[in-house]
């Protein structure tokens, strides 16, 4: 059931409609049920019993980036994204999960399917993606700009302490699917960084998948097992910080377990606790003067901000200065960087056409800067921008990864 | 994935609804062919989800459309136009829903026709200074095209980064730059109109001047959608001003600040925005936003102006020198854009700083001529308190437009009658001091109850005869406020 203070939620909107045009999603369809107002008043009666949770409705609450852009322009300060989230949860029963997405979930909580996909998706790699269809794409994404895989798990790389002597710092690192399984080079950067930096980096075994895809698709009782998890493992109080390189996992370590924790009703002072430790790894090089460490490297450099950092975490200014702090680089500001990419975990491949909508802009506001590098703390934003970039010429990477080069 | 509602249904519609008047397209299996045949069927939403997210727009009260429509050409609309003539059917026209006096609802059922998806920027034309635009064009975006080419299309209502041009034009949207730019209505040259009978006409044309007969294009302007569709609008285009200075005065009492306009007036110094907030604002927005401004102050005054650098530092010296002289107890001066930018923050977030407060924010503008602003504010206070209804007072103070934001529960019945007395008392004070019962919103539903108190029975008379002219078969926005007003 959504939580009662989600359903009062409904009747704090005035209407005014100022929601429509921050939504990305409205401003490729132009139609009411599209923004995040005709939501919210879809939802509004549906509490109120005027409304069945049709199929139409279920469509219509997966027709949305989980953006926050609504969120965060609301001048009555509703919670639009946490309505929607709530009232996700609270449709899987009826309608379920696509066959995909329960395939995907299933083997983001389990920790042994995972690894064994693992092994024989590298064995498999290459023959498989041979056979598909060339010119083919995930949503929007051509197969052929597909990540490869890790040739092994990040989290196999290293030893679960990596010492340095005299530490400055000691953290935890959690480090997400996408980086354990697919950007190896972006865990690499934040460890040798941090290592260079004296500080003790710990990657606690065991841990598993921050689940926010799983629950951001409703799927919360399947999200518990992993969240029960990462609460053991990363609720201590002998280290400076929790770090994560990834705007998801950060936005779900931060404030989404206390959110669905609480909506359940339980006990959320792990949770919270947790969150008030965890910081996005731009924000915990804030701590270090970098600048007498980086060597210079040349290029333009421009940002995009993920929406999970800006508006879920309210970190905007922590990457910029640490692109700026690269002696050598000249950092331009990209128009409109705190849109959405149009990426949305899942929602660019239910919403191809939408989504690619959303990307063009985004591609168009990279390519005026004339950057050879975008950068951006969030593998899905990543995975979108390069999926839809043309210019092979321009590389998308992590923040972090841009002063591990500058960093010998 | 596609959005369209699926198959066509079979007459009558939504029974559950207690809707489908006799004039429905839902039990007028023809007409309703005929209609997806014009747009596609994607184009045509008759779904109970589509249909509920646009019974509503900012106003309070809703009302259930039969179906919605989206054209894209006036060829489209015309086509419209034709064939619910031929079957008598209501059609409502609509932009971005966001009016405040449920002028885009469906009141008496039928068609919604939305334009949000008509919304190409046809021309900017920087050697006669205009542009043409579809009714769909957010005005914000409008505006940022033509300012990337240094002009200047001033109106800009609240709502300008949804609200669409036609809205505007239909609504005569004004804004805050009103005080020294004036309303939408003084910057339309010409229109593309689609009568109800479905006939595509032109009003107006390209030129400033233009003394050809009657002028329909300002009889269309501010209509409510009562008379003709818009589907091509005009508008001409200012130079973009150099450059601006923004000023902040704080006030102890209500009654320097109202002095300070009164003489900013009076020198003849005519500042592009003069907006004025409340101590209940003042409230709101440190409670809020804490921005630091003094709890005990009794108004605020921002003020803009704007021009070349020279004549803008010397009128904003002396605007700061009316302030300090008139009882200001603190006058900041902006030296940049960005300061600006920086003095605008409190004005910005008043708004969204009201509104939640409480669950329904109702925003009144009745409008007084300009020297009745501090009378008129102390009136609004008064009344607010004599009533217990929650009122914060932001003002377009250099024109007397008043915007009390009246916060209250619209499940709370009780409290809803004592608002809905606090608004009547309000005009009423507006009238009898030769104001306005709205001054930009528009009378919509929201405010035909009053219209008798500010229109004779021969203006009524009037405009009604005119309506007929236009719409002899009464099917265009039905229930307007022409109907309700007794």
């Amino acid at each position: 059931l959504i939580a009662k203070e989600l359903k009062e939620e409904v009747h704090n909107c005035i209407k005014c409609g100022l929601c429509l045009t921050s939504c990305p999603v409205y401003k490729q369809l132009y139609f009411e049920g599209a923004s995040p107002r005709g939501k919210v008043q879809l939802i509004k009666n549906l509490l109120e019993g005027k409304l069945e949770p049709s199929e139409n409705f279920h469509r219509l609450l997966f027709t949305c980036l989980l953006c926050e852009t609504c969120t965060a322009n609301c001048p009555s300060g509703l919670g639009v994204d946490r309505l929607m989230k709530a009232m996700r949860a609270e449709l899987l029963e009826k309608f379920g999960l696509p066959w995909q997405k329960k395939m995907l979930f299933n083997l983001l909580v389990s920790d042994r399917l995972l690894p064994f996909f693992l092994f024989w998706g590298r064995i498999l790699e290459t023959p498989l993606l041979s056979l598909l269809p060339k010119g083919g794409k995930i949503g929007t994404i051509p197969y052929s700009k597909l990540p490869r895989l890790n040739r092994k798990a990040l989290r196999d790389q290293y030893p679960e302490i990596i010492p340095v002597p005299d530490p400055k710092g000691r953290v935890l690192y959690f480090t997400g699917c996408a980086t354990n399984y697919l950007f190896e080079n972006v865990g690499r950067a934040v460890i040798h960084v941090l290592q260079r930096l004296g500080v003790e980096v710990i990657i606690p075994r065991g841990q598993v998948c921050c689940a926010l895809p799983i629950f951001l698709a409703g799927a919360r009782k399947m999200a518990l097992r992993n969240i029960r998890k990462n609460l053991e493992l990363f609720h201590r109080d002998d280290v400076d910080a929790v770090i994560v390189d990834c705007a998801t996992c950060g936005a779900a370590l931060k404030k989404e377990y206390t959110h669905i924790l609480e909506e359940r009703g339980e006990n959320a002072e792990a949770s919270k606790a947790l969150g008030r430790k965890v910081l996005d790894i731009s924000q915990y090089l804030t701590r270090f003067d970098l600048g007498k460490l980086l060597r210079p490297i040349a290029g333009r450099v421009t940002y995009h901000d993920p929406c999970h950092l800006l508006r879920s975490q309210g970190v905007k200014g922590e990457p910029r200065d640490l692109l700026r702090r690269v002696p050598g680089v000249q950092f331009v500001e990209m128009a409109e960087a705190d849109v959405c990419c149009g990426g949305g975990g899942t929602f660019q491949w239910e919403h191809p056409e939408v989504a690619s909508g959303i990307s063009a802009k985004k591609v168009q506001s990279i390519k005026e800067t004339g950057a050879s590098i975008v950068a951006s703390g969030c593998p899905g934003c990543r995975l979108q921008i390069a999926g839809n970039l043309t210019e092979d010429s321009i590389e998308t990477i992590h923040p972090v990864e841009l002063v591990a080069r500058a960093l010998p | 994935m596609d959005f369209y509602s699926g198959e066509l249904p079979k007459s009558p519609g939504h029974k559950e609804m207690d809707r489908a008047g006799k004039d429905s397209p839902m039990q007028n299996q023809e007409a309703w062919q005929k209609f997806a045949s014009i747009v596609g069927i994607e184009r045509v939403k008759t779904s109970k989800e589509d249909l509920l997210t646009y019974a509503y727009d900012a106003y309070v009260e809703e009302f259930l459309p039969d179906a919605v429509l989206f054209p894209k050409s006036p060829e489209e609309v015309s086509q419209i136009m034709r064939v619910a003539s031929a079957h008598k059917i209501a059609v409502t026209p609509r932009g971005a829903g966001s009016g405040l006096g449920g002028c885009g609802l469906a009141k008496k059922g039928g068609v919604i026709l939305c334009f949000t998806m008509m919304n190409r920027i046809l021309e900017i034309n920087t050697a006669n200074r205009y542009a043409v635009v579809e009714p769909g064009v957010v005005i914000s975006e409008f505006q940022k095209e033509v300012e990337k080419l240094n002009l200047f299309y001033p109106p800009d209502p609240g709502s300008a980064t949804v609200a669409t041009m036609g809205g505007a034009v239909l609504m005569n949207a004004g804004g805050m730059r009103g005080v020294k730019y004036g309303v939408t209505r003084d910057y339309l040259m010409g229109l593309e109109i689609v009568l109800p009978s479905g006939e595509v006409m032109k009003t107006g044309g390209l030129t400033t001047k233009d003394v050809t007969g009657y002028d329909l294009t300002r009889l269309i302007c501010g209509s409510e959608g009562t008379l003709a569709l818009v589907t091509k609008i005009t508008v001409r285009l200012l130079p973009r001003p150099k450059s601006r200075r923004t000023l902040q005065a704080i006030y102890n009492r209500i009654d320097d600040a109202g002095n300070t306009v009164a003489k900013i007036v009076e020198a003849g110094i005519i500042p592009a925005t003069l907006e004025l907030m409340d101590k209940n604002i003042i409230k709101a927005l440190e409670d809020f936003a804490h921005l630091g401004l003094p709890l005990n102050a009794e108004g605020i005054l921002l003020i803009d102006v704007d021009g070349d650098l020279e004549t803008v530092e010397k009128q904003a010296a002396l605007v700061a020198d009316f302030c300090r002289d008139l009882g200001a107890r603190e006058v900041r001066v902006s030296q940049s854009e960005k300061e600006n930018e920086q003095l605008w923050v409190a004005r910005r977030s008043a708004f969204g700083a009201v509104a939640r407060m409480r669950p329904t924010c109702v925003i009144e503008d009745a409008t007084v001529p300009v020297s009745y602003l501090t009378p008129a504010i102390k009136k609004v206070i008064e009344i607010s308190e004599r009533n217990r209804v929650q009122i914060a007072v932001l003002a377009h103070a250099g024109d007397g437009n008043l915007h009390p934001l009246i916060l209250c529960d619209q499940r709370d019945k009780d409290e809803m009658g004592r608002v809905e007395k606090a608004m009547e008392e309000i005009v009423d004070y507006a009238m009898s001091v030769g104001g306005t019962l709205s001054g930009e919103h528009g009378i919509g539903i929201a405010k035909a109850r009053y219209l008798r108190k500010q229109l004779s029975g021969t203006a009524l008379e009037m405009m009604r005869a005119i309506k007929k002219t236009f719409d002899p078969q009464g099917i265009l926005n039905p229930g307007s406020f022409l109907e309700y007003a007794a």
